[in-house]
């Protein structure tokens, strides 16, 4: 009755496969995770690992509240499953602290009340430090133009721009 | 131009005392929350806006891996409504019957091990309707219309005579459309019922309400419901309400009897947490030639929902705004298959402001007299309505100190003279206000041996900065350091707190630190009374100051003993107390017993847009909006607030609308993909700066300023377009089309 398998992935003849096994680095410290193949990279960062600083605000890839770095490089964590990301590097705001210390990003945002509810905040500082990086920062409207993928209704815009803009003044982060 | 006035530890900039923890994302939303053993549920909405659901099978559903439960009408017990907060009628509960009101009722709850076991589940729950046709048009005649719905229509002197004896009459028709409050947060709640009584983290402005309203739900005491949520994610007026969301996690919780998490998805907040209602209101303004009003006539008809009750006075702040002898206001409500509106920032002024102002400007044009002249010919000296003095009002120096700032003056009064670069550039202004608003609210302060103080109230958070200024003013009335005060909310266990809402919590909630406060003074007096080694022996409070960290006798004359006091440690150590804690309660001021008119925030608005002519591109360039909020806590994060709160006002006047497919009753754009909000390159540098007094109304002389800056800032960019383009556009919100 069976049709021949044509290949090794499609070699079983039980039900779908609904889990996957994924190793990737979060923060520095590689986790093994046995997942539902539905669980998107936010939702194995808050519910499977804790890592509740990355928040959910849309789960469309819409409001930029769930942006992390993946492999170093800016990505909404709800439209990327955490199936693609095996053997990969993920840095999410719980990981910019070091020794203890706030990233120059995360002290400027308090220092210009860049933020008021704080939800999209983790989102707001990981598209900065990543813009950053990027060499994208070199003029406000350079600033407001790659930021604008990370909504803030709280409306702390000039706050977030003055705060981006004093860090790559002194020299990037 | 007057600055107000700062003491000690207010007034400073300082930084937001929960910045650390929210910049670090170690903040605690509710949606952070978890429990050992947390199901999760996901809920199923109505694809129908009105009718009877006919069939419901969740079979397929419950055979789904990890399905634990699907409620429906069918198996869901009776809930009781819940208690009605300020601005609202109680929040029907839902699954109570086979009825639908409105597109995306919950109908059924599908709770599993995992949300994507349920949101999975969600879709095979297989729903048949028997539909009615829904009524979602505003001007459809046949939804029941509401007339002055909640009795504040308004009427002075003689409109018609007034009309009669004006040189000048204008006529002009507004609309305004549905906007949702869309929080970043979506709006989360997790329930754990420990036998009888159950906890609730749930995104709210209002922790007492949600608890009184669970309580009644459930028929519990209320001493039986704690509601925790130390961040909100912000709200805007969506959490000023016990959405049914709430009452079916603590239900399906109850039922499982394990803790339940559910976060709603960002279509369900378009439909399940209230919105601002859409308009359209007619104004009609009479004026002599030097610009003196002669009436004001201001009807506006709104949205309510079928099953709900929403509280938005619209037209009733045009007869404050300005001196005129003659005016009548009246509010309208027709009652459609729509989700229930509710409180979005600025609810009413942000709508009915729009209309009024937009109206001036356009008389003002007619008479050929300069906008800010004209307002200031009608500038209400005193409350317009009762006559009763302002306990404080400082617009004049907000227009004067915005048209200097601005440049004003600078302009070509002549439409379509300006421009530059190939856009027409538009300069617009208008005038804004804030009613008064305050509840009841209590606030509990301890003192301990070490001299630090705890302060905290049930009261929220929701990113205005009731942390940092709570903070602030418990040491300045306390005499102590920052780092010596404790301040805690956002629990129900805590003394109970009105919302954080109508900008009336820091007058609430200041106030009742003030009276706990003094409170404490007083009974630290009463225990050194007899006390012959207290320097204090025999003080009352008008006697002593606090400061240093301690009670001193205020200086008089600078006698023997005039400087005399003692620290708090020194006082409870020597009466052999550990610590002391003392409640205050603050009520909202009787103008009966002041005679002073009830007092809110003012404002001036000015902007300027550029407009390209042949796309039909609108920018706005600069804003700078001044602001008479009274004594100001902190002016950095008082700057914050009218910041986003312009923003907001940006996003109204130029993208924000919710549609509504006008057959079925579905949200057409509730996504934030297809809803527009304004983004970072939207928004220009935005200028802020605050006049006036403390306000004389209350001890603190505090007036909110949460929901002002949002005013008038659809007002002025319109009537900056009609400046730049000639084009006067009454519909928000103004989009390209509208341009070309």
């Amino acid at each position: 009755m069976a049709r021949a398998p044509s290949n090794a992935s499609a070699a079983s003849s039980g039900p779908p496969r609904t889990s996957v096994d994924v190793a990737v680095n979060v923060n520095g410290d590689v986790e093994l995770l046995r997942l539902d193949n539905r669980v998107t990279l936010l939702d194995a960062l808050r519910d499977e690992l804790g890592l509740t600083g990355t928040k959910k605000g849309c789960d469309q890839g819409a409001c930029g509240a769930c942006t992390v770095l993946l492999d170093g490089k800016r990505v909404l964590s709800c439209l990327t499953l955490a199936a693609q990301c095996d053997g990969r590097e993920v840095t999410t705001v719980e990981g910019l602290m070091h020794d203890g210390t706030l990233h120059p990003v995360q002290e400027a945002f308090i220092r210009h009340d860049a933020f008021q509810c704080g939800y999209c905040t983790p989102g707001q500082v990981m598209s900065a430090v990543a813009l950053l990086k990027e060499g994208r920062a070199t003029s406000d409207e350079e600033i407001r133009e790659f930021m604008s993928g990370n909504i803030c209704r709280c409306g702390a815009y000039p706050n977030i721009v003055a705060a981006i803009r004093e860090v790559a003044g002194n020299g990037g982060a | 131009m007057s600055v107000t006035e700062q003491r000690a530890l207010l007034g400073a900039g300082i930084d937001r005392v929960d910045g650390p923890v929210k910049v670090t994302g170690a903040a605690p939303y509710p949606s952070d929350v978890r429990y050992p053993d947390m199901a999760h549920a996901a809920l199923v909405g109505s694809t129908v806006a009105a009718g009877r659901v006919s069939q419901i099978d969740s079979a397929a559903a419950r055979a789904q891996p990890g399905v634990l439960m699907v409620i429906t009408h069918e198996n869901a017990p009776t809930l009781r409504p819940g208690a009605a907060p300020p601005f609202a009628g109680p929040t029907p509960p839902a699954l109570q019957d086979d009825r639908v009101h409105h597109y995306g009722q919950y109908v059924a709850v599908v709770v599993a091990n995992t949300p994507q076991q349920a949101a999975s589940a969600a879709r095979l729950v297989s729903v048949s309707y028997e539909p009615d046709e829904p009524l979602l048009a505003i001007d459809d005649a046949r939804g029941e219309l509401l007339r002055d719905p909640w009795g504040f229509d308004s009427q002075r002197g003689d409109v018609a005579a007034g009309m009669a004896a004006a040189e000048v009459r204008l006529e002009a028709r507004f609309t305004t459309s549905e906007n949702t409050n869309n929080p970043l947060g979506l709006f989360s709640t997790v329930a754990a019922w420990d036998g009888d009584t159950v906890i609730v983290h749930d995104v709210t402005q209002f922790t007492s309400n949600v608890q009184a309203s669970i309580a009644k739900a459930f028929e519990l005491p209320e001493s039986a419901v704690r509601v925790i949520v130390p961040y909100v994610g912000g709200g805007f007026g969506a959490g000023l309400r016990v959405w049914p969301h709430t009452l079916l996690t603590v239900l399906a919780a109850r039922l499982l009897r394990r803790p339940v998490k559910t976060v709603l998805t960002r279509p369900q907040m378009f439909t399940g947490v209230g919105h601002r209602a859409n308009t359209v209101q007619t104004v009609k303004l009479g004026a002599m030639r030097d610009g003196e009003l002669t009436a004001i006539d201001h009807e506006s008809l709104q949205t309510v929902a079928v099953n709900d009750d929403n509280v938005e006075p619209v037209a009733s702040g045009s007869a404050s705004s300005y001196a005129c002898a003659n005016a009548s206001t009246r509010d309208l409500q027709r009652r459609l298959n729509i989700p229930v509106p509710g409180s979005m920032r600025a609810p009413g002024e942000a709508q009915g402001n729009f209309a009024l102002e937009c109206a001036l400007d356009e008389l003002s044009y007619e008479l050929g007299i300069d906008p800010l002249q004209l307002r200031l010919r009608n500038y209400a000296e005193v409350q317009p309505a009762s006559g009763l003095p302002w306990s404080s009002k400082a617009q004049r120096e907000c227009f004067a100190v915005g048209a200097e700032r601005f440049g004003w003056f600078g302009r070509n009064p002549e439409v379509g003279s300006m421009q530059e670069r190939g856009w027409r550039v538009g300069y617009g202004l208008a005038g804004a206000a804030y009613g008064w608003w305050q509840a009841r609210t209590e606030a509990r302060v301890t003192v301990y041996g070490d001299g630090s103080a705890f302060v905290r109230s049930a009261a929220t958070d929701i990113g205005t900065g009731t942390y940092t200024v709570m903070k602030q003013l418990s040491a300045e009335l306390l005499g102590l350091e920052l780092r010596q005060v404790r301040f805690d909310l956002g629990d129900s266990d805590m003394p109970y707190s009105t919302q954080s809402g109508g900008s009336g919590l820091t007058g609430a909630l200041g106030n009742a630190i003030n009276v706990a406060c003094n409170g404490l003074i007083e009974k630290l007096l009463a225990l050194v009374a007899d006390d012959d080694d207290s320097p204090l022996q025999g003080c009352s409070l008008e006697d002593v100051v606090a400061r240093d960290g301690g009670i001193y006798r205020r200086e008089h004359g600078g006698g023997a003993g005039s400087d005399a006091g003692e620290g708090y440690g020194e006082i409870l150590a020597r009466h052999g107390v550990a610590d002391l804690t003392v409640d205050g309660e603050s009520v909202p001021p009787d103008p009966g017993q002041t005679g002073m008119a009830l007092t809110g925030a003012f404002g001036a608005k000015f902007v300027e847009v550029r407009v390209d002519p042949d796309l039909g591109l609108l920018r706005v360039a600069r804003v700078t909006s001044v602001i008479d909020g009274g004594r100001i806590l902190n002016e950095k994060l008082a700057r914050s607030q009218i910041l986003g709160a312009t923003v907001g006002g940006i996003g109204q006047a130029i993208f924000e609308e919710t549609v509504t497919d006008p057959g079925t009753g579905r949200i057409a754009n509730a996504t934030f993909g297809d809803y527009l909000v304004a983004v970072n390159a939207d928004v220009p540098e935005l200028d802020v700066v605050f006049v006036g007094e403390p306000d004389r109304n209350t001890p603190i002389g505090t007036k909110g300023i949460g929901e002002v800056g949002l005013v008038g800032t659809a007002a002025a960019i319109a009537n900056a377009v009609y400046h730049a383009t000639g084009k006067r556009l009454r519909s928000l919100p103004i989009t390209l089309d509208q341009l070309m």
